[in-house]
Order: structure tokens, then C-alpha cells, then sequence
């Protein structure tokens, strides 16, 4: 069985949990519609680690799993950006999410987990090094509309893929080549090759001739 | 085209000089021609060299020992300028590396490394940590090391990277600002705390990143966070207990900026009572910022010290109306009382975040036949400025980097004329601004030299589309609404090295770099200048001719500062930070700021010498306890035991 098939398999079975948990979610609320938004308990959120179960390793944290209700929702997505602007998120994040005084937002490096329950919990209770606590400010439906708009950015990590992002078992990146063809505000002055010598170098001390272009004292 | 190439490559590295050759003969032979009396000699000052292009004298006070560097800008008039000149244009191709330390720390390196006794003190961004190097041990090993413990929660309020400015010394101490908001004082010998003064609450936004500055029994200290909605100060504390002696606000009623009788400003705009609320919309000043994060110099004569305060808050002016006094000033104080006796804003009702913290730097200088006070100013709004020190009256004002916010400058009122165009409104897009945010020169402080009369300066060539929204002041959270994006000016290039001739207010030649230049300068009497780029190349530079003598390309690129010291073998180095960081990777999104071949971050302090000899190094070089170049054939590796 190569990787790919192993993630699959992962991908699947995540699926089938989550499927379950949410039929179960919607009988509980007794609603028919497909769309209907119920939010994971306080009480489940509170069984979310931060780090591994010890002694436990195999252990399945059932919150861990659970999807935001509005991760595909688009008005939720919109409101949740109308959010992050009005209560400053972009100040710390950048107006794109990519970073400015906080950590970028967009990428699948996340310091207290990129899993949408676990960036709900960030949001809600704040980090250490400045990230404010939101959860007496904002009520929790409006923090997963939050979380919905971070997902839309393409960044964090989804919850069928939390298994080996959290072994790190997925590809690593490239980056210079993007970075090349983003730059279209690179700067243009010319980069120049060093050539090759053919032979000895003058010694850098000997007086060069001057040339145009060059400083004249 | 290979020739060229080739020519251009054997006298300047990567670097591309562009002189202003008929401008520089200009200025020359004006200036020998029109000087008018011979400056009044100050028993303090530098000895001018007889080749000196303004006639200006720089006072040397305080007058530290040649060999040292005890604060950052070595001297109260804040000119960077070393009188050393072992190395000198005729040798400075031969540096090379020394020995180099490394902290341990990835933030930018914004500091200079002070010497003081034989003793390197090197400061590191967050968590602020301050080693002592034993300069007269061969490999200059940690002698001790301070770790202050700031608060974790300072890492996500500063605006700029967690860096910091840089140490200053004072009466056996080492006194410094944490991140979070306190100012600790550190005994030099043992590397104990002596005593911590809290300034701030972290929590607010508020943090502190400049360094302290230090005159007779006073250090002065100021905060910063103007993206944050802070309201900014400035504070004297005693250096000996750490208790503050007076702080004034940069907002607020004139008892709070520390405004009364004696307070002269030279123009009318800045004349009246309580401009610190009345420029404001009710209340607004309470979080406008004016945050002091950048350089203070004092004129030991006058007894005024001379720094500037930040932009105000929220960067989106459509919320504030008004000049919004007393931020983007400059202000001249009573050292000892904190009253402020003139003050002049550079940016009225700033919309660019054009703070005026940058350094001033103090020079008596002829100008049309007599000699005036001024304090010279490479302003955030690319505005070069010469300012009479003892009334605030400008005397010149000429853009030295590329803009176009202002279409001249009134010099009536002393103020830049704003093009309407270039004034942003919420939620209209704005193309092409220049300066951007960062200015056409940020905080990096440039070096003056009394031999040429001329100002040294990293600046930039960048413009910003900016689009203003709406801030909400929520605390704990930024108090912002500027969403930019920042590219190269017309050139292409992002930085620029300049010499700045302050009598006439004009380029006296230039050297334009690809990245960001955004490190310190130093001069020396060497008739050398020394800069970085925010690629990593560090360039020693004839300082009359503008060319370049000498370039290195560090691990990391280069936004610390560099000095020079003397040995205790009285061998004459250079020592410069190399980490990338600060505003210069700050928002990561700017891909123009950094490109593909951009550096990474990094931590090594590079010490030089010519041809990198120092006690411990070199071919053979074997070190002991006892005898710093002692050889120990017994032992065969070089090592201590």
C-alpha cells in the first residue's frame, strides 16, 4: 500500500466518522435540512489537547474531527472576513492573512494546531505571545464564521488530513520558483552574472581605469 | 557589454555607484568659494578635515575614549563617526572576517554592539538577551550573559519584528529597553540586575524597541506602538535607582506634553493652548500615538535634547481631522525638566505613516555667511531637513528620496504642499504613493563625518498602493486600517546609499542598491563609511568619492548598525550584526520586499580587521588561559585547556 493510498483510506474513514457524528448531530436537533448549523459543545471543545494523549498514543479524540458547520457555508465566509476586518484581525494578520505582526494564516503551519476546532479554540481563548482571548467579545457562531473565512483562504489543516499532517507525513514545498513568478512588483534593477576570468584578477588594490558610470572624485 | 561588465564587477562587487558628478563639482567649488567665517570652535569638537565640502563642525561630546563605542550613536549629537583611522581608503580592501559571535536568535538585528573596558556587550531581539564578550581573551568567549525574562505576550503586540535598538552604558551599567515594557539596568562587570523600572503596560499595545539615551545622571527612554493606538512618551529615569524623573506625553493637554511658559515653536500653525487635544476629534488623542521609538541627541550647551514622535493612530486620517499635534514632531525639551521649548511637525495630519523618529543629528553649520545650530533630519517623508536647533525655524527642506504626496514646500509655513491626489480615503484604492508606509528613510540612523561636513544615509526607493479602512480602537488588538502593498520606485531598485550635503539640501553622490538598504552607517576618520543591504552586503565606501572600496556578503542580510573599536592589541575593527528582519520582512505578503534570493534570518555579529588579523587568529594561532597568543605546540589543536 503506497502513501497515497494509506491518506485515502485515512480520508475515508475520517469521512464516515464525521458523517456519523453529524447525523447524529442533526437528529439531536431533530432538523431534515442538510444545511442546518449546530456548533460542538463547550463541553467537547474542552476534551480538545493541545498535545498528544500520553501513554495513549492510538487514542481517536472525537472533537478533534469535528468540521466547522460553516466551513462551505459563503455567507458565512463573508461575514466571517466582514468580522476579522472590524475586530482587527487584519491589523495583526494582514488584510490577505499572510502575516504581518501575527503568524501567517494561510499556510498549514500552525503553532496550537490548524484543525478548524483547534483554531476555533485559539480564537476563543487567545495564545501567549499576544494573541487577544475573543471568546467574552464575540459569540461563538460568530467565531466559526471566523474560522470559516480562514479556511477559505487555503491555508490551515482540514480534518481529513490531520492524521499525517500531524506525523508530517505529507510533501514538503518549493517555494522559490512561486515566489518568483508572484513577484510582480520585484525589483527590476538588473541583476548582474559574475563573470568568469580568464586569467589572474588585477589585485583588487591596483587603481581601476575609469570607466562611464563610474564615480569620479 | 562583457566589458562593461567586467570593469564594474572589478571596482564595485554587485554594487552600481551613480554619480551626480556635475552636482558634486558644483557643491565643491561653491563651497570654497562662499564659506563664509570660520566656524566657532568648540573645545568638544571633531577636528575637520581640510577637505571638508560644508565647513560644519560636530561637537564630540561626551567625549568617550576613541577606542570605544559606549552608545549607540557614539556621541550626544548622534554622528556615528569614529576618529580612528588605522583603516582608511588606502587599506580598507584588505578586511576580512576576524571572528564572528553568534546569539542565538533569529528576529532582526537592529543593535549596535557597544565596546566599553575590553568588553563586547551584544544585545539579541526577544527575549532581549545581553552578552558580555571578553575582548581581551583569545576568542573573545561570553564573559556573562543576562537573560531579563520579558513577557512572552510582547512578541505579538510589536508592530515591526520583537528587535531591539541597542544598549547605551552609563556609570558601570548597561541600560536598556525589554520588549515588554520595562527599562532594566545591568551591573557591566557582573552582568546582575540593578535595578527595573516598569514603563508600561504591555497589554495596551505598548512596547519599547529604541534604545536608551543617556545624559549626565539621566537615561531617557520612549515607547512604541503607533499601529496600536498607544498614547506616547517620553521619560527620564535616574540612572543610578531607575526612578522617573518626568514623562512627557505626545498627546493630551499641554501639561501633559510638558508645554508651558517657555515653549517658543517657531511657526504659527504649532502656536496656541492645548493643540494636543484640539487637533484631535474629542477624545481621539487619548490613543493617537506619537510614540517615541526612534533617536534622541542633546546639545550639551543648549541643555535641549531633540527627538521626534511617531505617526498617529488609526493610519486612516479620514477618522482623525485635524493637524493631530504632537505626532510626526520633532521636539526640542529641557533635559532636565522635560519642558518643551520648541517643536516642529514635519507631517501635518499625517496619511502615510510618516513618523518623525528618525535621528537628528547636531552640526554647527555655515549657511548664507553665518554659522546656525542645526540639527539635520532625513525625514520618514523623504523631506531632507536643516533646522535652526535653538528655534525650530527650517532652514532647508529638499526631498533626498524619491516622492510625490507633496508638490513643493511652503517654507512660510514650514510645511510640505500635499498633492490632493495622493491623499487616501477609506475604501478607495490609492496607486502608486510614494514614499510608502516605511518612508523614504526609516529608523536606520545615519553618520555625519567633520572631515567631508556631510550626512551618510541608507534610504529607500519604494512607493505603496494603499487602501485606508476603517479602524476600530478595541485594546489589545491594533488600532491600524492601512492595507498596502510596497514596490520599487522609478530606478527599479529598493535602496540607495547617499552622502547629503545639509547647507545646500542636495545629493552629493550616490550608490543605488537592488534591496532594501536599511542598515546604520558609520564614518570614520579614515575618510571610510560603512553600510549594509538588506541582501547582506556590507560596503566600505570612499566617503568624498562615493566609491565603493570594499564589499562582503554576510550570512544574513543587514539592518544592525556598525562601529569600530580598538583592540587590546590597538588594532583598529569593524563589527556589524547580520539578521534580516524588522520592517524589511515584516509583511510577508510584500513579495517585492522579498524576492526569491532574499536572505534568511540569522544572528552573527562579523568583527573585522585588515587582513583579519586579530590576537587569536590567523595561521598557527593556538590560545591559553594564561597567554592570549601563546603557542601550545604540545596540544596541537588550538584549543584551550
Amino acid at each position: 500500500m503506497n502513501l497515497r493510498a494509506i491518506y485515502s483510506a485515512i480520508g475515508i474513514a475520517a469521512l464516515a466518522l464525521l458523517s456519523a457524528l453529524g447525523g447524529c448531530k442533526h437528529s439531536e436537533g431533530g432538523s431534515t435540512t442538510t444545511r442546518a448549523v449546530s456548533f460542538p459543545s463547550d463541553d467537547l471543545i474542552g476534551t480538545v489537547p493541545l498535545g498528544q494523549v500520553a501513554g495513549e498514543p492510538a487514542r481517536a479524540v472525537t472533537a478533534l474531527s469535528m468540521d466547522n458547520p460553516y466551513h462551505d457555508n459563503p455567507q458565512a465566509i463573508q461575514q466571517g472576513k466582514q468580522l476579522y476586518i472590524k475586530m482587527n484581525c487584519a491589523g495583526c494578520h494582514a488584510y490577505n492573512g499572510k502575516g504581518n505582526m501575527g503568524p501567517d494564516l494561510t499556510d498549514t503551519e500552525w503553532r496550537y494546531g490548524g484543525l478548524p476546532i483547534q483554531i476555533y479554540e485559539t480564537i476563543r481563548d487567545g495564545r501567549p505571545q499576544g494573541m487577544p482571548a475573543w471568546g467574552a467579545a464575540l459569540p461563538p457562531d460568530e467565531i466559526w464564521k471566523l474560522v470559516a473565512y480562514i479556511q477559505s483562504l487555503g491555508g490551515t489543516v482540514s480534518v481529513s488530513d490531520y492524521e499525517h499532517s500531524r506525523q508530517g507525513d505529507q510533501p514538503g514545498e518549493q517555494v522559490a520558483p512561486e515566489a518568483q513568478a508572484d513577484a510582480q512588483f520585484a525589483p527590476t534593477m538588473p541583476i548582474f552574472p559574475i563573470p568568469i576570468p580568464a586569467k589572474t584578477q588585477t589585485p583588487s588594490s591596483s587603481p581601476t581605469p575609469a570607466k562611464a558610470g563610474e564615480p569620479k572624485p | 557589454m562583457w566589458d562593461w561588465v567586467d570593469g564594474f564587477l572589478r571596482a564595485h562587487g554587485n554594487a552600481r555607484p551613480l554619480k551626480f558628478v556635475p552636482l558634486a563639482l558644483l557643491i565643491a567649488a561653491s563651497s570654497s568659494c562662499s564659506r563664509p567665517s570660520t566656524p566657532v570652535q568648540d573645545s568638544h569638537a571633531y577636528d575637520a578635515g581640510s577637505g571638508s565640502l560644508t565647513g560644519a563642525t560636530l561637537n564630540a561630546a561626551p567625549n568617550d575614549p576613541p577606542g570605544e563605542w559606549r552608545s549607540q550613536a557614539r556621541d550626544y549629537a548622534n554622528t556615528r563617526y569614529s576618529t580612528l583611522d588605522q583603516i582608511n581608503t588606502s587599506n580598507v580592501s584588505r578586511l576580512r572576517v576576524a571572528w564572528t559571535f553568534s546569539d542565538g536568535t533569529l528576529n532582526g538585528h537592529e543593535a549596535a554592539p557597544l565596546v566599553v573596558d575590553n568588553t563586547m556587550y551584544v544585545v539579541t531581539p526577544f527575549p532581549d538577551i545581553l552578552y558580555a564578550l571578553d575582548l581581551t581573551r583569545a576568542g573573545e568567549p561570553i564573559k556573562w550573559t543576562f537573560k531579563p525574562n520579558p513577557a512572552p505576550m510582547a512578541k505579538g503586540k510589536a508592530c515591526c519584528d520583537t528587535v531591539t535598538r541597542g544598549v547605551a552604558y552609563a556609570n558601570g551599567k548597561l541600560i536598556y529597553n525589554l520588549l515588554d515594557d520595562h527599562t532594566v539596568a545591568v551591573d557591566a562587570k557582573t552582568g546582575k540586575e540593578v535595578w527595573r523600572t516598569k514603563m508600561g503596560n504591555v497589554e495596551t499595545g505598548e512596547t519599547m524597541t529604541m534604545a536608551p539615551f543617556v545624559v549626565g545622571n539621566k537615561v531617557l527612554v520612549g515607547d512604541s506602538g503607533g499601529e496600536m493606538g498607544v498614547w506616547g512618551w517620553i521619560a527620564a529615569l535616574d540612572v543610578d535607582s531607575g526612578k522617573e524623573l518626568w514623562r512627557a506625553y505626545s498627546t493630551g493637554s499641554d501639561q501633559q506634553v510638558r508645554i508651558g511658559d517657555d515653549f517658543k515653536p517657531f511657526y504659527e500653525r504649532m502656536k496656541g493652548k492645548d493643540l494636543g487635544t484640539s487637533t484631535w476629534p474629542a477624545d481621539m488623542w487619548k490613543h493617537g500615538a506619537g510614540s517615541v521609538w526612534g533617536w534622541i541627541s542633546y546639545d550639551p550647551q543648549l541643555k535641549l535634547i531633540y527627538y521626534g514622535t511617531s505617526n498617529p493612530s488609526p493610519r486612516v486620517p479620514d477618522q482623525r481631522p485635524g493637524d493631530n499635534l504632537w505626532t510626526s514632531t520633532i521636539f526640542a525639551r529641557d533635559v532636565d525638566t522635560g519642558m518643551a521649548r520648541w517643536a516642529y511637525q514635519t507631517t501635518p495630519h499625517d496619511r502615510w505613516d510618516y513618523d518623525a523618529v528618525n535621528e537628528d543629528i547636531l552640526m554647527d553649520l555655515p549657511i548664507n555667511g553665518q554659522v546656525r545650530k542645526v540639527l539635520v533630519h532625513l525625514d520618514r517623508n523623504a523631506y531632507g531637513y536643516t533646522i535652526d536647533r535653538v528655534t525650530g525655524e527650517v532652514l532647508e527642506a529638499a526631498p533626498f528620496a524619491y516622492q510625490n504626496w507633496s508638490t513643493g514646500f511652503d517654507m512660510k509655513t514650514g510645511t510640505p504642499v500635499v498633492d490632493p491626489d495622493k491623499e487616501p480615503h477609506p475604501n478607495v484604492k490609492l496607486v502608486n504613493v510614494c514614499p510608502p508606509d516605511i518612508g523614504g528613510k526609516d529608523w536606520q540612523p545615519s553618520a555625519a563625518s567633520p572631515r567631508t561636513g556631510l550626512v551618510y544615509a541608507d534610504i529607500f526607493n519604494i512607493c505603496m498602493d494603499v487602501t485606508d479602512i476603517e479602524a476600530s480602537y478595541i485594546p489589545s488588538s491594533p488600532f491600524d486600517g492601512m492595507d498596502m502593498n510596497r514596490y520599487p520606485a522609478p530606478g527599479g531598485n529598493l535602496g540607495e546609499f547617499i552622502a547629503w550635503n545639509p547647507a545646500t539640501g542636495k545629493k552629493v553622490w550616490s550608490i543605488k542598491e537592488i534591496y532594501m538598504t536599511m542598515s546604520g552607517v558609520l564614518a570614520t576618520a579614515g575618510d571610510v563609511v560603512f553600510y549594509g543591504t538588506a541582501d547582506g552586503w556590507f560596503r566600505a565606501v570612499d566617503a568624498r568619492s562615493g566609491k565603493v572600496l570594499w564589499s562582503q556578503k554576510l550570512g544574513s542580510g543587514i539592518i544592525g548598525q556598525p562601529i569600530t573599536y580598538l583592540g587590546l592589541d590597538h588594532r583598529q575593527y569593524i563589527a556589524i550584526s547580520a539578521g534580516i528582519g524588522g520592517a524589511a520582512t515584516v509583511r510577508a505578503d510584500v513579495i517585492a520586499l522579498r524576492p526569491f534570493d532574499f536572505p534568511a534570518g540569522g544572528n552573527t555579529l562579523y568583527v573585522f580587521s585588515i587582513d583579519g588579523d586579530s590576537m587569536s587568529s590567523g595561521p598557527g594561532q593556538m590560545t591559553s588561559k594564561d597567554n592570549v597568543s601563546k603557542a601550545q605546540p604540545e596540544t596541537g589543536n588550538g584549543t584551550q585547556h
